[in-house]
């Protein structure tokens, strides 16, 4: 079977699948759902005008000569309130102001809070979108495993290969060369004999030790399950804040962290969803023609899965946006000189008497935008949950 | 319906049950008006909580706080920073030296010598019959007594690698006949002792003594001869420096529960602090005590194996009540908890939270992270304090500090210099400021290029606007420093200019030592730009501040500065201790001793040693073992003075500020004390010369109205 | 029932097991070392900082630490590296502060959820109901310190009155009353706070479940019977809706340990939340491992009690 078959048969279930309005019609249909729901569409509203912003920020504030520098101290600007005039007196020519005044004043150090936010912006939104991508991509992982694969069962073999092989990158990673480097060799000579196995000698051994290797214990939907139920006994900021604070400190790892600590949910819509697609007749149209799992999986299962998914990411980024100003407050957020509106909400509150803007302006923008997207977040899940919507 | 009212109602119910408990709570006003217990009182805020109440153990700054006020040392410091006695009456030091007889050197006009004929020669030298220059002379004068110890023997066991196991050792026992040995009896340490004797017993008199002559043993030692020549002198060094500190305690002196404090406490204490089952973090300060020797119950002798000139200082130390935690006692306790009385040590006692001093206040209660409670002690030796209690809470936040303050909850605070900005104009309050013994600085990984480079340092340095950063980020509070001692003592070198802030010089300077700016501005060596990263430690907002200035301040003159901020942990294994970094951002809380040897000596770069900058100056080692020999004071300024203008002059760190610390309260808080004539009399509150306001704590009091004091006050 | 109970057991020890040694893991292999082994003090010599090291059994293997320190977390033993105190004793203390906070955030969430909740799904779509919608994500999307210290600078500056803390300090010598009255005061601010993100989740899941009722068709056959609204809202969809909750009390059992730190930071009030924040500081492995395996007990209790108590309110539900 080629490619090409593949494709027009995937057209033929898509039509399959139910007598609905074409494409154009659906996207046309939720923009009207959309419309319909003033709260959700302001929420996607100040959602775009969030993404502009931050866009223009990467845009205006890196590079070597930026037009809104967030990094050019004014020493004797400091703590000025938002419109106020710069003192043209003892300014450089360059340290002036893009726009002739300060629009949201200048912080402690006399750098132009307008700029930082700008840049702030694109951080802010960076920090959101990677942990949330991570944690998407795990849960979609892990999740369509353990809904497709669910009933498979793991075997003896590959517990104890799992083990081999974690434990010698353990000891690899630990110091213990030897050691470590004989481990793994030991795993890879097993994978390929298994692998020679399956290929040259399909029949059953009856070799006592492999078929002791080869019993089952649990399916990998438990296994996963299980894996999930861990995750969740953490206190999950508890858990973000013990490992950000003792790694060093960088906006890679606290973007990572979050990803790894919020991807238990997401697995659980995703499994949850694939259990009730694979019992569905396309699925096994499609099996039946014999295309391959994963085809089934990403091609077929998984889009129609991706409603809860979109909900629950775009509620993840505003938490993650949350989460990283809650580290910033401990002093454990990302580290300068890269602005987040965190960091300098959690900077600014020193001088909440002498200088309120340094927090306010911060902390509304943050509010608003967070509530932006959970707002639009919930309006989506109204929209694309047919059975909620019958309701209105 | 009855579920929706109960919906309804409870909700209600519950909000005016919480709101209305507002009504029962004071005021700030409120607080001292009905409420004259509360001016007794005196509560201060602190960010951190203590670890551990025992001045052995401790080694943070809040454990700190409360033991200055529970426990008493035998010394402290007055308001000039000269030492005064507490529970020490006075002191006296003087010195032992030894040296042994050297049977072969020859010495000028006498030949070889006999031990009775050293000492006659001696006598005869301090009498002024032997011509001597005036050095010397002084070194003589000096000598108060000289005996002969006679010749003895005695064995010593050596542990001994074994040749080609590295590991195993073996004891070897040696046979010491020691020669006859002098003994001097100096008034004053003298560490030029000996060099002044070499005039007259001849300059290798000292230096040939053959130490290796008197020691036998298992012959043809492994460690091969030169081991055993250096061993052979340790056993039988040639001369010793043996400084002793006498003790004249103060007599009727109590502890909390009552108990005389004598002498054994002060050695028991000391020897606590050498048990090293109890990990004390102090010991390296009293490693140099060779005994301590109780004379009578109120006299104590401290010798000293070598010269060591800040020991005094160390006896600032608070003194532990020996009855309470000697073995026996501690045995006692491990038995009634159940655990194994071998291995309970002092750091498993519980005394550590119920600690017992000879201090000014009693300890009474301690509720971690909420607050410690002290209680004055009315037997205090010098007599009770004015406060009957002392409370120090612990408020990790300091914006909630300053709320707590406005709301009259605290007394006093860590109050940043913004906020005393702000309160300066404010006619309830007085403040203070002061140099504090700490300075923050820009270090410079001085084995990395191009920061080996005294012209590179300098002008990283000039291209820095210090006096901006205190105008403007310390709003004052701060003071340029140009070198490693403290400012307010006379170590301190005031006759150094601080570098200049001068973008062009440092242009220039880099240009003399090959950096010029290419195209795009950014200074360039070779075809390689100028380019490092400066680090510092999370958590501290002023380095941040540092750390964003200096990066802008150099990008100005075309330097290309990457900046990290590391978790203090990470900082200090990673980084500093390893020395990998090209610039750090850091500070120095130092004591009041001019001792920098671990700091600044060349001994000291290698890897987990504070040396970590690398600097590394023969003529600064010099003056560094110096300063740390030299027990008079006036010689001791000049090395240091000497040593802080060689520092300057390198630069291995850019000298930033040293940042005053600063206090607000309440202007009704005076000073109370009684004139000779029985008359009560209120002084207003003034920090000493040296900057402590603190300083005559046991006498405030806060009275509920603010007195008004003449303008001379 | 008895087969799923030995069952759900026997997982949830396993789970536990990994649970000890991933955190284990974590903490000791991250970079740093315990603040008592600070090598940056001028007062440490290598020496010392190799005894501190064997007195902490730092220096052996992992295995044998992760033994260590589990055995002497079951006989109750371990004893924290600050201030060699023992953890339970420590865990304790705070816990018995935390549990005042907890009980008023806990009452609050629960007494204002539900009539927020259940009103909102009555009058669906409408203003109120918008209006409860808008504040409820208001409430879930503001950071929560900035949030704190609106609060604390509106009241302090207004009223005078001191919030931080358990109590006012210096108050002596007043009736037992007023300082009851006192605690209380201080106890409204945080949890007040604690509850906010916890109203708005729980009133917006009062709402969807009483949705959900109210389109069943007993509920639309008790309306076409001609019952009052009151008593078809009120009685038949309420008492439906309320069944999940039942099964909530299990799921709160981790928050009686999972104190807010940043509250407490704030209000300097001395519970769980803030010791484990200082014990990450200071790298105090013992209380942060105590406090991850007791919070992961109480979950895992949770669940459990949860699930029987959804096997027992609902018949239909059978493991």
């Amino acid at each position: 079977m080629t490619k090409t078959d593949n494709k027009a048969l995937f057209r033929d279930t898509g039509a399959e699948e139910g007598p609905r309005a074409p494409r154009e019609s659906r996207l046309r249909e939720f923009w009207r759902l959309l419309r319909r729901n003033r709260l959700a569409f302001s929420g996607l509203a100040i959602f775009v005008f969030f993404f502009f912003v931050a866009f223009s920020g990467l845009v205006l504030t890196s590079g070597t000569r930026p037009v809104f520098d967030p990094a050019i101290v004014r020493l004797q600007e400091k703590l000025r309130p938002p419109l106020s005039e710069p003192n043209l007196a003892n300014l450089l020519p360059k340290e002036i102001p893009t726009l002739g005044v300060y629009l949201f004043g200048t912080d402690d150090l006399g750098r132009d809070v307008f700029a930082r936010m700008l840049q702030g912006a694109w951080v802010s939104l960076t920090v959101g979108f990677v942990a949330v991508g991570i944690a998407v991509l795990i849960g979609i992982g892990m999740g369509g495993i353990s809904g497709y694969f669910g009933r498979n069962p793991v075997r003896v073999d590959h517990i104890l290969l799992a083990f081999i092989v974690s434990l010698g990158g353990g000891l690899l990673i630990g110091g213990a060369f030897f050691a470590g480097g004989v481990l793994l060799l030991i795993g890879s000579t097993y994978i390929l004999f298994s692998l020679w196995r399956k290929k040259w000698s399909g029949k059953q051994s009856a070799q006592k030790l492999l078929r002791l290797l080869h019993k089952d214990t649990i399916s990998i939907d438990t296994l996963i399950m299980r894996i999930v139920d861990i995750m969740l006994c953490f206190p999950v900021f508890f858990l973000i804040l013990t490992v950000v604070a003792l790694l060093p400190a960088s906006m890679y790892n606290i973007m990572i962290v979050i990803g790894l600590t919020s991807w238990m949910g997401t697995t659980r819509f995703v499994r949850a969803e694939l259990l009730s697609l694979r019992e569905q007749d396309f699925v096994t149209a499609a099996k039946a023609l014999g295309v391959s799992d994963w085809r089934i999986i990403f091609r077929h299962m998984i889009p129609n899965a991706m409603a809860p998914v979109l909900v629950s990411a775009t509620i993840g980024i505003a938490s993650a946006i949350l989460i990283e100003a809650g580290l910033s407050f401990l002093g454990f957020g990302v580290p300068p000189p890269h602005a987040t509106w965190g960091n300098i909400l959690s900077d600014g509150k020193r001088f909440i008497f002498d200088a309120p803007w340094l927090t306010f302006i911060p902390g509304f923008a943050i509010l608003i935008v967070v509530l932006a997207f959970n707002l639009f977040g919930e309006g989506l899940r109204d929209i694309l949950n047919p059975k909620l919507r019958e309701r209105y | 319906m009855i579920v929706r009212r109960i919906l309804i109602g409870a909700p209600m119910v519950l909000i005016i049950f919480l709101l209305q408990s507002y009504l029962w709570v004071p005021t700030y006003e409120q607080q001292t008006r009905g409420n004259p217990e509360r001016l007794t009182e005196y509560i201060t805020a602190s960010i951190g909580d203590a670890s551990i109440l025992n001045p052995i153990l401790s080694a943070d700054s809040a454990s700190n706080d409360i033991e200055s006020k529970v426990f008493e040392g035998l010394i402290d410091r007055d308001k000039e920073l000269r030492f005064r006695g507490r529970l020490a009456k006075s002191w006296k030091i003087y010195e032992e030296a030894f040296f042994y007889i050297n049977e072969k050197a020859s010495i000028p006009h006498l030949g070889k010598a006999t031990a009775p004929e050293v000492v006659k020669l001696l006598k005869r030298a301090r009498g002024g019959y032997v011509p001597v220059g005036a050095h010397v002379k002084t070194s003589l004068d000096n000598i108060r007594e000289i005996a002969i110890v006679p010749a003895r023997e005695f064995l010593v066991t050596r542990q001994e690698k074994v040749m080609g196991k590295a590991a195993e050792k073996t004891a070897v026992r040696i046979r010491v006949m020691a020669p006859d040995r002098i003994k001097l009896i100096l008034k004053n340490v003298d560490q030029d002792l000996f060099k002044s004797l070499s005039t007259i017993l001849g300059s290798d008199y000292f230096h040939s003594f053959p130490a290796q002559d008197y020691l036998s043993g298992d012959e043809g030692g492994p460690d091969g001869s030169r081991g055993k020549v250096d061993y052979a002198q340790e056993v039988l060094p040639a001369t010793e420096h043996n400084p002793v500190i006498i003790f004249y305690l103060r007599p009727h002196v109590k502890f909390h529960d009552g108990h005389l404090f004598e002498a054994r406490d002060v050695k028991f204490t000391y020897e606590a602090i050498m048990d090293p089952k109890n990990l004390s973090p102090r010991i390296a300060d009293y490693e140099p005590v060779k005994e301590v020797e109780v004379v009578d119950p109120l006299t104590v002798r401290i010798f000293y194996k070598r010269l060591y000139s800040p020991a005094l200082g160390t006896w600032g130390i608070g003194i532990l009540p020996e009855h309470l935690l000697n073995s026996e006692a501690l045995k006692k306790e491990a038995m009634r908890i159940g655990n194994d009385p071998e291995r309970f040590s002092m750091r498993q006692s519980s005394f550590n939270r119920h600690p017992i001093g000879c201090g000014p206040f009693v300890f009474q209660e301690w509720k971690s992270d909420q607050y410690i409670a002290l209680a004055r002690f009315d037997d205090y030796w010098e007599g009770p304090p004015q406060y009957k209690r002392f409370m120090y809470r612990i408020i990790p936040d300091l914006l909630t500090q300053e709320m707590e303050f406005y709301a009259g909850t605290v007394d006093s605070y860590d109050v940043q210099p913004h906020q005393v900005q702000r309160l300066k104009n404010d006619p309830a309050y007085q403040n203070f400021s002061g140099l504090t013994f700490g300075y923050t600085y820009i270090g410079y990984n001085m084995r990395r290029a191009p920061f080996n480079d005294p012209r590179v340092r300098r002008a990283l340095g000039m291209a820095i606007d210090v006096h901006k950063i205190i105008q403007y980020v310390l709003y004052g509070q701060g003071e340029r420093i140009t070198g490693p001692f403290v400012k307010q003592t006379d170590y301190y070198n005031h006759l150094i200019t601080p570098l200049p802030y001068d973008p062009e010089g440092a242009l220039k300077l880099l240009a003399e030592a090959g950096w010029r700016r290419n195209k795009e501005g950014w200074l360039e060596k070779d075809g390689k730009r100028f380019q490092f990263t400066l680090i510092t430690n999370s958590g501290n907002d002023l380095r941040k501040a540092v750390l964003t200035i200096a990066q802008d301040s150099w990008k100005q003159i075309g330097v290309d500065v990457r900046t990290d901020v590391v978790e203090w942990a990470v900082f200090v294994q990673e980084r500093v201790d390893k020395a990998d970094f090209d610039a750090l951002i850091l500070g120095w809380n130092m004591g009041i001793e001019p001792d920098l040897y671990q700091i600044w000596h060349s001994s000291q770069t290698h890897p987990y040693q504070l040396n970590f900058v690398g600097f590394k100056d023969p003529l600064a080692d010099d003056l560094i073992i110096k300063i740390r020999q030299e027990y008079d004071h006036r010689r001791q300024v000049a090395y240091c003075r000497q040593l802080h203008e060689l520092i300057a002059r390198e630069q291995p760190y850019t000298f930033l500020y040293a940042s005053k610390w600063t206090a607000v309260l309440d202007k009704r808080i005076v000073i109370r004390e009684t004139d000779a004539a029985g008359n009560i009399i209120y002084r207003k509150i003034t920090p000493t010369k040296t900057g402590n306001y603190t300083f005559y704590f046991n006498k405030w009091i806060k009275l509920s109205e603010a007195p008004v004091f003449s303008a001379k006050d | 029932m008895l087969s799923f109970i030995g069952r759900s057991i026997i997982q949830k020890i396993i789970t536990l097991f990994f649970v000890m040694v991933i955190s284990f893991l974590i903490i000791h292999l991250a970079p740093g070392e315990p603040s008592q082994v600070d090598p940056l003090n001028p007062k440490f010599t290598p020496e010392m900082v190799e005894r501190f090291r064997k007195a902490f059994h730092l220096d052996e293997p992992l295995h044998v630490q992760f033994v260590y320190f589990y055995r002497d977390l079951f006989t109750g033993k371990t004893i924290s590296w600050k201030d060699n105190e023992p953890v339970l004793k420590k865990i304790g203390e705070r816990f018995l502060n935390s549990l005042p906070l907890f009980i008023v955030a806990t009452i609050l969430i629960w007494t204002l959820a539900f009539p927020i909740g259940v009103r909102s799904a009555i009058v669906r779509g409408g203003a109120y109901d918008r209006l409860a919608t808008f504040f409820s994500y208001l409430l879930y999307s503001i950071p929560g310190f900035f949030f704190a210290y609106i609060l604390i600078l509106l009241i302090v500056n207004a009223f005078h009155v001191p919030v931080i803390g358990m109590k006012t300090f210096g108050l002596t010598d007043v009736s037992l009353l007023r300082t009851g009255m006192d605690r209380v005061w201080h106890l409204v601010l945080p949890s007040v706070l604690e509850a906010t993100v916890g109203i708005a989740v729980l009133s917006r899941y009062v709402r969807s479940q009483m949705l959900e009722v109210e389109g069943q068709d007993y509920v639309r056959t008790a309306r076409a019977k001609g019952l009052p609204p009151e008593q078809v809202h009120y009685k038949h969809a309420l008492r439906n809706a309320l069944l999940p909750f039942v099964t909530m009390f299990g799921l709160m059992l981790p928050g009686l340990i999972g104190g807010s730190v940043i509250i407490e930071s704030i209000f300097s009030w001395p519970g769980i939340g803030r010791m484990a924040y200082e014990a990450i500081l200071s790298r105090d492995y013992p209380i942060i491992l105590s406090i991850n395996f007791i919070s992961a007990v109480l979950v895992l209790i949770g669940t459990f009690i949860s699930d029987i108590l959804y096997m027992v309110v609902d018949p239909r539900i059978r493991l």
